[in-house]
Protein backbone atom coordinates (compact mmCIF):
# COMPACT_ATOMS: atom_id res chain seq x y z
CA UNK A 1 0.00 0.00 0.00
CA UNK A 2 2.73 2.68 1.23
CA UNK A 3 4.69 1.38 -2.20
CA UNK A 4 1.93 2.34 -3.92
CA UNK A 5 1.20 5.83 -2.59
CA UNK A 6 4.66 6.16 -3.21
CA UNK A 7 5.29 5.70 -6.70
CA UNK A 8 2.74 8.25 -7.60
CA UNK A 9 4.30 11.25 -5.54
CA UNK A 10 7.77 10.51 -6.63
CA UNK A 11 6.03 10.66 -10.12
CA UNK A 12 4.54 13.97 -9.02
CA UNK A 13 7.93 15.40 -8.06
CA UNK A 14 9.68 14.11 -10.96
CA UNK A 15 7.01 16.11 -13.12
CA UNK A 16 7.13 19.26 -11.30
CA UNK A 17 11.07 19.05 -11.22
CA UNK A 18 11.05 18.26 -15.00
CA UNK A 19 8.54 21.23 -15.58
CA UNK A 20 10.96 23.71 -13.72
CA UNK A 21 14.41 22.43 -16.06
CA UNK A 22 11.87 22.49 -19.77
CA UNK A 23 10.18 25.70 -19.57
CA UNK A 24 7.59 25.89 -22.76
CA UNK A 25 8.38 26.97 -26.14
CA UNK A 26 8.73 30.54 -25.65
CA UNK A 27 5.90 32.45 -27.92
CA UNK A 28 7.91 34.39 -31.02
CA UNK A 29 8.92 37.73 -29.91
CA UNK A 30 6.89 40.66 -31.50
CA UNK A 31 9.69 43.82 -30.54
CA UNK A 32 13.47 43.69 -30.16
CA UNK A 33 16.51 42.97 -32.64
CA UNK A 34 16.42 41.75 -35.99
CA UNK A 35 19.00 40.12 -38.29
CA UNK A 36 19.51 40.10 -41.73
CA UNK A 37 21.76 37.20 -43.25
CA UNK A 38 24.98 38.21 -45.30
CA UNK A 39 24.99 35.56 -48.00
CA UNK A 40 28.28 34.94 -49.86
CA UNK A 41 28.77 32.26 -52.84
CA UNK A 42 29.81 29.01 -52.08
CA UNK A 43 32.88 29.58 -54.43
CA UNK A 44 33.75 32.39 -52.52
CA UNK A 45 33.49 30.86 -49.05
CA UNK A 46 36.99 29.37 -49.75
CA UNK A 47 38.92 32.49 -50.10
CA UNK A 48 41.43 33.39 -47.43
CA UNK A 49 43.12 36.94 -47.98
CA UNK A 50 45.53 38.76 -46.19
CA UNK A 51 44.92 42.35 -46.50
CA UNK A 52 45.97 45.76 -45.39
CA UNK A 53 44.69 46.75 -41.73
CA UNK A 54 41.23 46.99 -41.26
CA UNK A 55 38.93 49.07 -39.30
CA UNK A 56 37.36 47.40 -36.35
CA UNK A 57 33.71 47.19 -36.55
CA UNK A 58 32.38 43.92 -34.54
CA UNK A 59 34.92 42.79 -32.00
CA UNK A 60 34.28 38.98 -31.23
CA UNK A 61 36.59 37.01 -29.36
CA UNK A 62 40.35 37.96 -28.61
CA UNK A 63 43.79 35.78 -28.38
CA UNK A 64 47.11 36.52 -27.25
CA UNK A 65 50.33 34.73 -28.23
CA UNK A 66 54.04 36.00 -27.99
CA UNK A 67 54.05 39.91 -28.57
CA UNK A 68 51.18 39.39 -30.82
CA UNK A 69 47.21 40.31 -30.15
CA UNK A 70 44.53 38.41 -32.55
CA UNK A 71 40.81 40.09 -32.70
CA UNK A 72 38.21 38.35 -34.02
CA UNK A 73 35.90 40.45 -36.68
CA UNK A 74 32.61 38.40 -36.15
CA UNK A 75 31.63 36.55 -39.43
CA UNK A 76 35.10 38.22 -41.46
CA UNK A 77 38.18 37.36 -40.18
CA UNK A 78 41.24 38.47 -38.24
CA UNK A 79 43.33 41.52 -36.62
CA UNK A 80 46.72 40.73 -36.14
CA UNK A 81 48.50 43.33 -33.71
CA UNK A 82 51.67 44.00 -32.93
CA UNK A 83 51.36 44.12 -29.37
CA UNK A 84 54.99 44.87 -27.95
CA UNK A 85 53.96 48.14 -26.32
CA UNK A 86 50.21 47.45 -25.06
CA UNK A 87 50.56 51.28 -24.76
CA UNK A 88 50.53 51.80 -28.36
CA UNK A 89 49.45 48.79 -30.30
CA UNK A 90 49.84 48.29 -33.84
CA UNK A 91 47.55 46.85 -36.62
CA UNK A 92 49.29 44.63 -38.77
CA UNK A 93 47.07 42.90 -41.68
CA UNK A 94 43.61 41.57 -41.77
CA UNK A 95 43.28 38.22 -42.41
CA UNK A 96 39.76 37.98 -44.28
CA UNK A 97 38.12 34.79 -43.23
CA UNK A 98 34.40 34.26 -44.32
CA UNK A 99 32.48 32.98 -41.39
CA UNK A 100 35.14 33.37 -38.76
CA UNK A 101 34.04 33.88 -35.32
CA UNK A 102 36.70 31.65 -33.13
CA UNK A 103 40.92 31.31 -33.26
CA UNK A 104 43.59 29.14 -31.24
CA UNK A 105 47.42 29.33 -32.25
CA UNK A 106 49.86 26.24 -31.68
CA UNK A 107 53.39 27.52 -32.35
CA UNK A 108 52.98 29.81 -35.66
CA UNK A 109 49.71 27.88 -36.81
CA UNK A 110 46.37 29.50 -36.67
CA UNK A 111 43.49 27.57 -36.45
CA UNK A 112 39.97 29.09 -37.68
CA UNK A 113 37.05 28.17 -38.53
CA UNK A 114 35.59 29.05 -41.92
CA UNK A 115 32.06 28.74 -42.55
CA UNK A 116 32.01 24.75 -42.71
CA UNK A 117 35.69 24.21 -42.36
CA UNK A 118 38.46 24.07 -40.14
CA UNK A 119 41.55 25.90 -41.26
CA UNK A 120 45.25 25.73 -40.16
CA UNK A 121 47.14 29.03 -41.52
CA UNK A 122 50.33 29.97 -40.93
CA UNK A 123 51.07 33.37 -39.52
CA UNK A 124 54.80 33.57 -39.11
CA UNK A 125 54.85 36.57 -41.56
CA UNK A 126 51.38 38.37 -40.51
CA UNK A 127 51.94 40.29 -43.69
CA UNK A 128 51.37 36.77 -45.80
CA UNK A 129 49.52 34.46 -44.05
CA UNK A 130 49.21 30.97 -45.95
CA UNK A 131 46.67 28.13 -45.91
CA UNK A 132 48.81 24.80 -45.05
CA UNK A 133 45.35 23.02 -44.07
CA UNK A 134 41.76 22.82 -44.59
CA UNK A 135 39.69 20.45 -43.14
CA UNK A 136 36.66 20.31 -44.82
CA UNK A 137 32.79 20.04 -43.61
CA UNK A 138 34.27 19.50 -40.19
CA UNK A 139 30.93 22.01 -38.72
CA UNK A 140 27.61 21.84 -39.06
CA UNK A 141 26.09 24.44 -41.26
CA UNK A 142 23.80 27.09 -39.18
CA UNK A 143 21.30 29.01 -41.17
CA UNK A 144 20.53 30.94 -38.26
CA UNK A 145 22.02 34.04 -35.82
CA UNK A 146 23.85 33.17 -32.81
CA UNK A 147 21.19 35.42 -30.38
CA UNK A 148 18.11 33.81 -29.37
CA UNK A 149 14.68 35.42 -29.06
CA UNK A 150 15.13 37.12 -31.89
CA UNK A 151 13.26 37.55 -35.26
CA UNK A 152 15.29 37.38 -38.33
CA UNK A 153 15.19 37.26 -42.26
CA UNK A 154 14.87 33.59 -43.17
CA UNK A 155 17.38 32.59 -45.16
CA UNK A 156 17.07 32.07 -49.35
CA UNK A 157 19.32 29.30 -49.77
CA UNK A 158 19.48 30.17 -53.75
CA UNK A 159 21.42 33.01 -52.50
CA UNK A 160 24.54 31.59 -51.28
CA UNK A 161 25.90 30.57 -47.86
CA UNK A 162 25.28 32.80 -45.06
CA UNK A 163 28.37 33.84 -43.41
CA UNK A 164 27.60 35.84 -40.87
CA UNK A 165 24.57 38.34 -39.54
CA UNK A 166 24.10 42.00 -39.35
CA UNK A 167 21.61 43.81 -37.35
CA UNK A 168 18.96 45.53 -39.42
CA UNK A 169 15.53 46.72 -39.76
CA UNK A 170 13.59 43.97 -41.33
CA UNK A 171 10.19 44.16 -42.92
CA UNK A 172 7.97 41.26 -41.31
CA UNK A 173 10.72 38.86 -40.52
CA UNK A 174 9.14 35.26 -40.91
CA UNK A 175 11.81 33.53 -38.58
CA UNK A 176 12.54 33.54 -35.18
CA UNK A 177 14.81 31.85 -32.65
CA UNK B 1 75.72 18.84 -16.25
CA UNK B 2 72.54 19.10 -15.06
CA UNK B 3 72.95 22.69 -14.34
CA UNK B 4 74.46 23.41 -17.42
CA UNK B 5 71.38 21.89 -19.21
CA UNK B 6 69.26 24.53 -17.63
CA UNK B 7 71.07 27.84 -17.92
CA UNK B 8 71.04 26.45 -22.06
CA UNK B 9 67.76 25.79 -21.92
CA UNK B 10 67.12 29.40 -20.30
CA UNK B 11 69.43 30.72 -22.42
CA UNK B 12 67.58 29.47 -25.36
CA UNK B 13 64.45 30.61 -23.92
CA UNK B 14 65.58 34.19 -24.00
CA UNK B 15 66.59 34.24 -26.84
CA UNK B 16 63.31 33.20 -27.74
CA UNK B 17 61.44 35.89 -26.45
CA UNK B 18 64.49 38.55 -27.26
CA UNK B 19 63.43 38.20 -30.95
CA UNK B 20 60.36 40.42 -32.25
CA UNK B 21 59.76 38.23 -35.09
CA UNK B 22 57.97 35.32 -35.66
CA UNK B 23 55.48 33.46 -33.06
CA UNK B 24 57.62 31.06 -30.38
CA UNK B 25 56.90 27.49 -29.97
CA UNK B 26 53.95 26.41 -27.85
CA UNK B 27 49.92 27.75 -27.63
CA UNK B 28 48.62 31.48 -26.90
CA UNK B 29 45.97 32.45 -24.31
CA UNK B 30 42.01 32.98 -25.23
CA UNK B 31 39.27 34.06 -23.52
CA UNK B 32 37.10 32.73 -21.28
CA UNK B 33 34.16 32.70 -23.62
CA UNK B 34 36.54 30.79 -26.49
CA UNK B 35 34.92 27.77 -28.23
CA UNK B 36 38.48 26.19 -29.40
CA UNK B 37 41.70 25.77 -27.38
CA UNK B 38 44.88 23.96 -27.34
CA UNK B 39 46.16 22.17 -24.85
CA UNK B 40 49.90 20.64 -25.64
CA UNK B 41 49.59 18.72 -28.66
CA UNK B 42 45.67 19.10 -29.42
CA UNK B 43 43.10 21.39 -30.40
CA UNK B 44 39.89 21.35 -28.59
CA UNK B 45 36.96 22.52 -29.97
CA UNK B 46 33.61 22.44 -28.52
CA UNK B 47 30.50 22.98 -30.71
CA UNK B 48 26.39 23.28 -29.76
CA UNK B 49 26.32 19.97 -28.20
CA UNK B 50 30.01 18.33 -28.91
CA UNK B 51 33.68 18.12 -27.76
CA UNK B 52 35.88 17.11 -30.75
CA UNK B 53 39.83 16.92 -30.34
CA UNK B 54 42.16 17.59 -33.01
CA UNK B 55 45.59 16.05 -33.08
CA UNK B 56 48.31 18.61 -33.72
CA UNK B 57 51.00 17.18 -32.83
CA UNK B 58 52.72 18.51 -36.67
CA UNK B 59 51.16 22.00 -35.49
CA UNK B 60 50.70 22.32 -39.89
CA UNK B 61 48.69 19.17 -40.26
CA UNK B 62 45.49 19.05 -37.55
CA UNK B 63 43.77 15.23 -37.58
CA UNK B 64 40.45 14.64 -36.39
CA UNK B 65 39.77 12.88 -33.03
CA UNK B 66 37.27 11.78 -30.98
CA UNK B 67 34.23 13.53 -30.94
CA UNK B 68 32.34 13.39 -27.48
CA UNK B 69 28.54 14.19 -26.96
CA UNK B 70 28.89 16.77 -23.97
CA UNK B 71 25.19 17.83 -23.76
CA UNK B 72 22.65 20.77 -24.44
CA UNK B 73 23.64 23.98 -24.98
CA UNK B 74 27.66 23.61 -25.01
CA UNK B 75 29.37 27.34 -24.50
CA UNK B 76 32.72 27.89 -23.47
CA UNK B 77 36.05 25.64 -23.22
CA UNK B 78 39.17 26.64 -20.55
CA UNK B 79 42.06 24.43 -20.32
CA UNK B 80 43.83 24.04 -17.07
CA UNK B 81 46.73 21.23 -16.45
CA UNK B 82 45.21 18.05 -17.17
CA UNK B 83 41.65 19.23 -17.28
CA UNK B 84 39.11 21.22 -19.80
CA UNK B 85 36.02 22.96 -17.71
CA UNK B 86 33.42 22.99 -20.59
CA UNK B 87 30.79 25.50 -19.87
CA UNK B 88 26.92 25.13 -20.82
CA UNK B 89 24.21 26.27 -20.28
CA UNK B 90 22.99 24.13 -17.31
CA UNK B 91 26.36 23.44 -15.90
CA UNK B 92 30.38 23.38 -16.07
CA UNK B 93 31.21 19.79 -17.16
CA UNK B 94 35.36 18.64 -15.93
CA UNK B 95 37.05 16.62 -18.73
CA UNK B 96 40.63 14.76 -18.05
CA UNK B 97 42.65 14.89 -21.10
CA UNK B 98 45.76 12.31 -19.35
CA UNK B 99 44.88 10.63 -22.52
CA UNK B 100 44.60 13.83 -24.43
CA UNK B 101 42.64 12.01 -27.25
CA UNK B 102 39.85 10.61 -25.45
CA UNK B 103 39.08 13.29 -23.07
CA UNK B 104 37.32 11.65 -20.36
CA UNK B 105 34.22 13.62 -18.38
CA UNK B 106 34.98 13.26 -14.52
CA UNK B 107 32.42 15.78 -13.13
CA UNK B 108 29.82 17.92 -13.41
CA UNK B 109 28.49 20.96 -11.61
CA UNK B 110 24.89 21.87 -12.67
CA UNK B 111 23.14 24.78 -11.67
CA UNK B 112 20.06 26.59 -13.46
CA UNK B 113 19.95 27.46 -16.72
CA UNK B 114 22.09 30.16 -17.72
CA UNK B 115 25.12 31.25 -19.82
CA UNK B 116 28.28 30.86 -17.68
CA UNK B 117 31.69 30.76 -18.81
CA UNK B 118 34.56 28.93 -16.56
CA UNK B 119 38.00 29.31 -15.50
CA UNK B 120 40.12 27.27 -12.57
CA UNK B 121 43.16 28.31 -10.94
CA UNK B 122 44.69 25.73 -8.02
CA UNK B 123 41.95 23.89 -7.12
CA UNK B 124 39.07 26.06 -7.42
CA UNK B 125 36.80 26.48 -10.73
CA UNK B 126 35.41 30.29 -11.13
CA UNK B 127 31.67 29.93 -12.86
CA UNK B 128 29.71 33.18 -13.83
CA UNK B 129 26.23 32.38 -14.11
CA UNK B 130 24.24 35.17 -16.30
CA UNK B 131 20.63 36.09 -17.11
CA UNK B 132 19.27 37.61 -20.33
CA UNK B 133 17.08 36.93 -23.10
CA UNK B 134 20.05 34.64 -24.85
CA UNK B 135 20.42 32.93 -22.28
CA UNK B 136 17.06 31.52 -20.57
CA UNK B 137 17.37 32.97 -17.26
CA UNK B 138 15.70 35.85 -16.30
CA UNK B 139 17.00 36.74 -12.91
CA UNK B 140 19.92 35.18 -11.15
CA UNK B 141 23.34 36.97 -11.74
CA UNK B 142 26.01 35.30 -10.13
CA UNK B 143 29.49 33.91 -9.69
CA UNK B 144 30.10 30.76 -7.98
CA UNK B 145 33.26 29.61 -6.27
CA UNK B 146 33.52 25.30 -6.79
CA UNK B 147 36.23 23.17 -5.24
CA UNK B 148 37.41 20.11 -7.39
CA UNK B 149 40.27 18.77 -5.45
CA UNK B 150 37.87 15.81 -5.34
CA UNK B 151 36.38 15.54 -8.52
CA UNK B 152 33.75 12.93 -6.99
CA UNK B 153 32.48 15.17 -4.66
CA UNK B 154 32.74 19.20 -6.14
CA UNK B 155 31.74 21.45 -3.95
CA UNK B 156 30.62 25.18 -4.21
CA UNK B 157 32.10 27.33 -1.41
CA UNK B 158 30.76 30.58 -2.42
CA UNK B 159 28.47 32.38 -4.49
CA UNK B 160 28.34 36.23 -4.92
CA UNK B 161 25.46 38.41 -6.39
CA UNK B 162 26.87 39.94 -10.03
CA UNK B 163 25.05 42.06 -12.47
CA UNK B 164 25.79 40.53 -15.49
CA UNK B 165 28.90 39.02 -15.98
CA UNK B 166 29.99 38.16 -19.35
CA UNK B 167 33.23 37.00 -19.34
CA UNK B 168 35.82 36.17 -16.83
CA UNK B 169 39.43 36.05 -16.07
CA UNK B 170 42.16 35.19 -13.08
CA UNK B 171 46.01 35.40 -11.98
CA UNK B 172 47.26 34.57 -9.12
CA UNK B 173 45.00 36.39 -6.52
CA UNK B 174 43.00 38.62 -8.90
CA UNK B 175 40.20 37.36 -10.21
CA UNK B 176 38.27 40.22 -12.95
CA UNK B 177 34.74 39.80 -14.28
CA UNK B 178 33.42 41.84 -17.38
CA UNK B 179 29.93 42.92 -16.29
CA UNK B 180 28.93 43.90 -20.10
CA UNK B 181 27.13 47.22 -19.87
CA UNK B 182 27.80 47.39 -15.92
CA UNK B 183 31.61 47.54 -15.76
CA UNK B 184 34.69 45.45 -15.14
CA UNK B 185 34.76 43.82 -11.31
CA UNK B 186 38.08 43.34 -10.16
CA UNK B 187 37.85 40.73 -7.06
CA UNK B 188 40.56 39.22 -4.92
CA UNK B 189 40.88 35.85 -4.54
CA UNK B 190 43.40 35.01 -2.61
CA UNK B 191 41.62 33.17 -0.05
CA UNK B 192 38.93 31.60 -2.84
CA UNK B 193 36.13 30.64 0.39
CA UNK B 194 35.94 34.94 0.95
CA UNK B 195 36.46 36.47 -2.22
CA UNK B 196 36.81 39.66 -1.70
CA UNK B 197 35.80 43.33 -3.79
CA UNK B 198 38.76 45.31 -4.66
CA UNK B 199 37.89 48.00 -7.29
CA UNK B 200 34.36 47.89 -9.66
CA UNK B 201 34.55 50.06 -12.63
CA UNK B 202 30.97 51.08 -13.91
CA UNK B 203 32.65 53.27 -16.74
CA UNK B 204 34.12 50.74 -18.49
CA UNK B 205 31.86 48.27 -20.52
CA UNK B 206 33.45 44.92 -20.23
CA UNK B 207 32.56 41.37 -21.75
CA UNK B 208 35.40 39.27 -22.18
CA UNK B 209 38.77 39.32 -20.42
CA UNK B 210 41.91 38.11 -20.50
CA UNK B 211 44.20 38.69 -17.77
CA UNK B 212 48.29 37.92 -18.29
CA UNK B 213 51.48 38.92 -17.00
CA UNK B 214 49.97 42.09 -14.89
CA UNK B 215 48.39 42.64 -18.16
CA UNK B 216 44.53 43.10 -18.83
CA UNK B 217 42.98 42.95 -22.55
CA UNK B 218 39.57 43.52 -22.00
CA UNK B 219 36.34 44.10 -25.04
CA UNK B 220 33.92 46.10 -24.90
CA UNK B 221 31.61 48.04 -27.09
CA UNK B 222 34.03 50.31 -27.56
CA UNK B 223 37.23 48.51 -28.58
CA UNK B 224 40.04 46.60 -27.35
CA UNK B 225 41.16 47.94 -24.35
CA UNK B 226 44.37 46.85 -22.42
CA UNK B 227 45.27 47.48 -18.52
CA UNK B 228 48.09 47.19 -16.10
CA UNK B 229 47.17 45.32 -12.76
CA UNK B 230 50.61 45.34 -11.19
CA UNK B 231 49.67 47.29 -8.57
CA UNK B 232 46.53 46.02 -8.04
CA UNK B 233 44.49 48.66 -9.40
CA UNK B 234 44.00 49.14 -13.04
CA UNK B 235 46.27 51.67 -15.13
CA UNK B 236 44.77 52.37 -18.77
CA UNK B 237 47.09 51.86 -21.38
CA UNK B 238 45.18 51.93 -24.85
CA UNK B 239 42.24 51.26 -26.40
CA UNK B 240 41.83 50.04 -30.22
CA UNK B 241 38.55 51.85 -31.25
CA UNK B 242 35.70 50.33 -32.96
CA UNK B 243 35.14 52.42 -36.01
CA UNK B 244 31.11 53.08 -36.48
Amino acid sequence: MHLHLRIPSLLLVWLLIDGCWRPALPEPPTSGDTYRPVYAAVADIRTIQTLPPQPLQNAGKIYIKDQYLFINEVGRGIHVVDNRNPARPVPLSFVSIPGNQELAIKDSILYADNVLDLVALNIADPATVRVVKRIENAFPYSSYPLATNVRFECPDPTRGIVVRWEKATVDNPECYR
Amino acid sequence: MHRLLLVLSLLFLLSCNKDGGSPTPGTGIGGSTARFTVSDNTLYIVGATSLQAFDITNSSNPIPGAKTTVGMGVETIFPYRDKLFVGTQTGMFIYDITQPARPKQVSVYTHIQSCDPVVAQGNYAYVTLRSGTNCRNRTNNSLDVVDFSDLNNLKQIGSYPMKNPHGLGVDGKLLFVGEGEYGLRILDVSNPAVVLPIQYIDSVKAYDVIPYQNRLIVTSPAGISQYSYATNQLTHLSTLPVQP
